[in-house]
């Protein structure tokens, strides 16, 4: 039996797939490469897999994550060529790492996710965003209000953006933001508050979202930093100011 | 993949599933449009996912792209939400794969599976910016060609269609594809061509005929304007049902659909004559698969598809002679795989419980009969070979299975109906439960009980069936017929175990009138389409009162086409359209119905209705 944490991109119309029928979608994909997937005990057995965080409908990206289970495979590589070649043009699995029991699930280990958002041509804005957003994020504290199952709640938005960058030329921004399961910032809410606080509106429909990868924090004696779950490359970790 | 949708993304993110807009799905099929000849748009005309479940599309689809120079592409009903901002944007309806305007395709082709979408017909093509009457069209529109179960009474919709295909798709295509390829290379014109269309077997052209009505609105004639046009348009039949072209790759939605696995057509046609049932008459002569070339196709397909569910299709599947050993290899190949085999339209009996017992979990499945009728009387009026034993006995071995739901079907407003037949249902159902507690004693019911849901819905009589000549009833004795079922059933002893649902009377009335009109309801259908009735066959969004407003409008009484009594020699509009069994052999059958007494099926003896001219199927089998 082996663990495997498979990346895989999303991208042209297939961002109109929802989160539920993407987990279709692979179910089938993988009885289509017969991938020898574990399966729950029960009278209706499901494959064992599951997603690192879901992408909201019209977004794309180049850092999704799921594990599997199977009960055999000839390697790694092999379940990652097998796939892509029953992939639909849109997705594609760009890596493959096998997992060891103690690893966390990827929906557990998921710290932070970077993204890349620039507005869709029809609603872009009127102002010049860029400088205005610098001046808003360059604020001693960011308040935003999180809505929540129970209501409202206070949240400071200032404390889960890890990173951020704006380039005027593509007129885009690159933000790395809290995505666990104690702390979670969503473009949205973040645009949606800066666009409020300078007395603006944001139609739901602007926002082009990239996701370009999603993190998991790694602690140890001597440093603390964030890398990819899949992580082929030291240069695209992130330390963490203490 | 195609990167250049029809529709912007602010478009798609603003309205309800926009999968059912982007086309892409796993098994579509994309090719390059340069180097085929005939681009050909097939369209299901309801939403997405009640279209996507439907096998005939399917079956073209995969048999148009297997053409070197045909591509097949899909089209659907947008939703309303969609269907609003099409026509604010004014963008013309598009193709699912190529998303380019369907207007611009060399063929429109329908399949019109039930009356109430005709309105939909209309959307479609109003969306495509074609114009809705074949009269108006030119070479710069489609061919408008329809198919389909409805097409055996296509007159209703006689004015919006260039051409109908009668009968069965696999066959003609071909003919149809060549001779419009040398009509465009010869400079014909367009009637011209339909012309020509008229002489490929099956094709119905119904522009190039003239109809003339008897003072009492009946038909008087219909006959062709020119001498080479057919004077009666013979249905197509596959001959040879393992030969021609089955999907083993068909389009794998995103989203979920209403059939969402793989379906196994097992057969075509049925043996059983129920005189109320129309596919029954059209498929005819009954002809099986091979089995062995079955599972070929069952694995073939699940591979390609990924799909964790196979469906048997057939009208009834109890009937297929290599049941067992189709549904053992199933059972033994699916186990492994954790395919779930689905097995509708099964008799209930020591066979299919055994069957189903292995393939699902009784304890959340339910029995299905369908006994239609109340009494043995009326069941043997419309030739229902199910007994008040047989679904007794069923029940006792089942209950000794471990089902403890029952479902039970009925039709209210047969012919001959009267209240003992009605009361009978609540008097069946209650039998049901009665067995239920006297096959398990209380310490075997482990706390469990008998849970029965009967459905009546409202008979409609069809074209081609005996039960074309008989009066439909109205609305009002519709409503008091369900009104007595319910009190029957209230009655009953067992009656709180008992559910009862039934159907809306208005749209089994407007079905009615559809399903027997005449072209003079082309102008009632065109009216209320452009008052705004779409989706006809979604409860919420069917306008009984505009319909009626309308055939106020037109001068014409809806209850001509019901409730009015026919004479054994009255001429149908359907009448020039042969579906393989003879108006001779009908009109027996509708005289036995009348006189209760029941007919053969065409194992146990033939009834010579007219099908054994086909020289294949049921009709062949022992004479080799």
């Amino acid at each position: 039996m082996n663990k495997l944490r498979l990346k895989f991109s999303k991208n042209g119309p297939i961002k109109f797939i929802g989160h539920l029928d993407v987990m279709r979608y692979f179910q089938k994909a993988i009885r289509r490469a017969e991938i020898d997937i574990k399966y729950s005990e029960g009278f209706s057995p499901h494959q064992i897999i599951s997603f690192a965080q879901p992408l909201s409908v019209g977004a794309t990206s180049d850092g999704e994550y799921m594990d599997i289970t199977v009960n055999s495979m000839e390697s790694a590589a092999d379940v990652m060529n097998k796939l892509n070649a029953v992939m639909n043009e849109g997705i594609k699995i760009t890596s493959v790492a096998e997992l060891s029991d103690s690893d966390e699930k990827a929906m557990t280990a998921a710290y932070a996710a970077k993204y890349v958002v620039r507005f869709r041509d029809s609603l872009k804005p009127d102002f010049d965003w860029i400088n205005e957003f610098k001046k808003y994020l360059s604020q001693e504290k960011l308040p935003a209000m999180k809505k929540t199952k129970s209501g409202e709640k206070e949240i400071n938005m200032k404390e889960m953006i890890y990173d951020y960058s704006f380039d005027e030329k593509d007129d885009s921004a690159t933000f790395l933001l809290a995505m666990s399961s104690s702390a979670t910032l969503k473009v949205a809410l973040l645009f949606g508050t800066f666009f409020e606080s300078i007395s603006k509106e944001l139609s739901p429909l602007a926002l082009d979202i990239h996701r370009i990868d999603i993190y998991k924090l790694v602690e140890n004696e001597s440093e603390k930093y964030i890398e990819p779950l899949i992580c082929n490359d030291i240069e695209s970790r992130y330390y963490l100011n203490a | 993949m195609n990167y250049n949708l029809a529709l912007s993304d602010e478009t798609l993110l603003s309205i309800e599933k926009p999968e059912r807009y982007i086309g892409n799905e796993v098994n579509s099929v994309v090719k390059d449009k340069d180097k085929v000849d005939i681009r050909f748009a097939m369209c299901f005309p309801d939403v997405y996912e009640i279209g996507m479940s439907h096998l005939g599309i399917q079956i073209l689809y995969g048999m148009f792209n297997s053409m070197e120079n045909v591509w097949c592409e899909r089209v659907y009903s947008p939703w309303l939400d969609c269907d609003k901002l099409l026509r604010e944007k004014n963008i013309p309806l598009f193709a699912l794969e190529s998303q380019d305007p369907v207007k611009d395709f060399d063929f429109l082709g329908f399949t019109i599976q039930y009356e109430m979408c005709y309105t939909n017909i209309l959307q479609v093509l109003d969306l495509s910016q074609i114009p809705l009457l074949t009269a108006d069209r030119t070479w710069d529109d489609p061919i408008v060609i329809g198919g389909g179960p409805c097409t055996y009474n296509p007159e209703p919709i006689a004015d919006f269609f260039d051409v109908f295909y009668i009968g069965e798709g696999e066959t003609r295509y071909q003919e149809i594809f060549e001779l419009y390829r040398a009509a465009k290379k010869e400079g014909i014109s367009r009637p011209d061509f339909l012309r020509k269309l008229s002489h490929i077997p099956g094709m119905y052209v119904p522009s190039l005929y003239n109809v003339t009505y008897k003072e009492d609105g009946t038909i008087e004639s219909m006959t062709p304007m020119f001498e080479d046009v057919p004077a009666t348009i013979h249905k197509e039949l596959c001959l040879n049902i393992n030969d021609v072209f089955y999907p083993t790759k068909p389009v794998v939605p995103y989203i979920k659909v209403t059939q969402d696995r793989v379906v196994l057509e097992v057969m075509r046609g049925c043996i059983r004559g129920c005189r109320f049932c129309q596919a029954g008459q059209l498929y005819k002569p009954l002809r099986e698969k091979d089995v062995e070339h079955l599972k070929q196709l069952a694995i073939e397909s699940l591979k390609n598809t990924g799909y964790e569910e196979i469906s048997l299709s057939s009208l009834s599947s109890s009937d297929y002679s290599q049941l067992p050993e189709l549904i053992d290899f199933l059972i033994k190949n699916c186990s492994e795989q954790k395919v779930n085999i689905s097995l509708p339209s099964l008799r209930i009996d020591a066979f299919s419980l055994d069957v189903m017992s292995k393939v699902q979990d009784v304890k959340k499945s339910s029995l299905t009969f369908a006994p239609e009728a109340g009494t043995q009387r009326m069941r043997d009026v419309i030739n229902k070979g199910l007994t008040e034993e047989d679904i007794l006995r069923g029940s006792h071995e089942a209950f000794l299975g471990g089902w403890n739901k029952v479902k039970l079907y009925f039709m209210l407003g047969l012919p001959t109906e009267t209240d003992e037949d009605i009361l009978g249902i609540g008097d069946i159902a209650n039998k049901v439960a009665v067995e239920y507690f006297e096959t398990m004693p209380k310490e075997k019911r482990n706390g469990r009980t008998i849970d029965i849901v009967a459905s009546t819905s409202f008979f409609v009589p069809k074209p081609f069936t005996p039960f074309q000549w008989a009066r439909m009833n109205t609305k009002e004795e519709f409503l008091d017929k369900a009104n007595k079922t319910r009190k029957g059933i209230m009655s009953q002893l067992n009656q709180k175990h008992i559910k009862y649902n039934w159907h809306e009377a208005d749209a089994s009335m407007m079905e009615g009138v559809l399903a027997r009109g005449d072209r003079k309801l082309c102008e009632v259908i065109l009216k209320s389409y452009k008052k705004g009735c779409i989706y006809d066959a979604w409860g919420e969004y069917f306008h009984f009162d505009v319909w009626m407003d309308t055939f106020k409008e037109c001068g014409i009484d809806p209850l001509f086409y019901t409730t009015r009594e026919r004479k054994d020699d009255e001429i149908f509009p359907w009448d020039i359209l042969d579906c393989g069994v003879s108006k001779s052999f009908l009109l027996r059958e509708w005289k036995n119905a009348l006189s209760g007494k029941p007919s053969s099926n065409c194992r146990k003896g033939c009834l010579g209705c007219g099908a054994a001219a086909y020289g294949v199927g049921v009709c062949q089998e022992g004479k080799n």
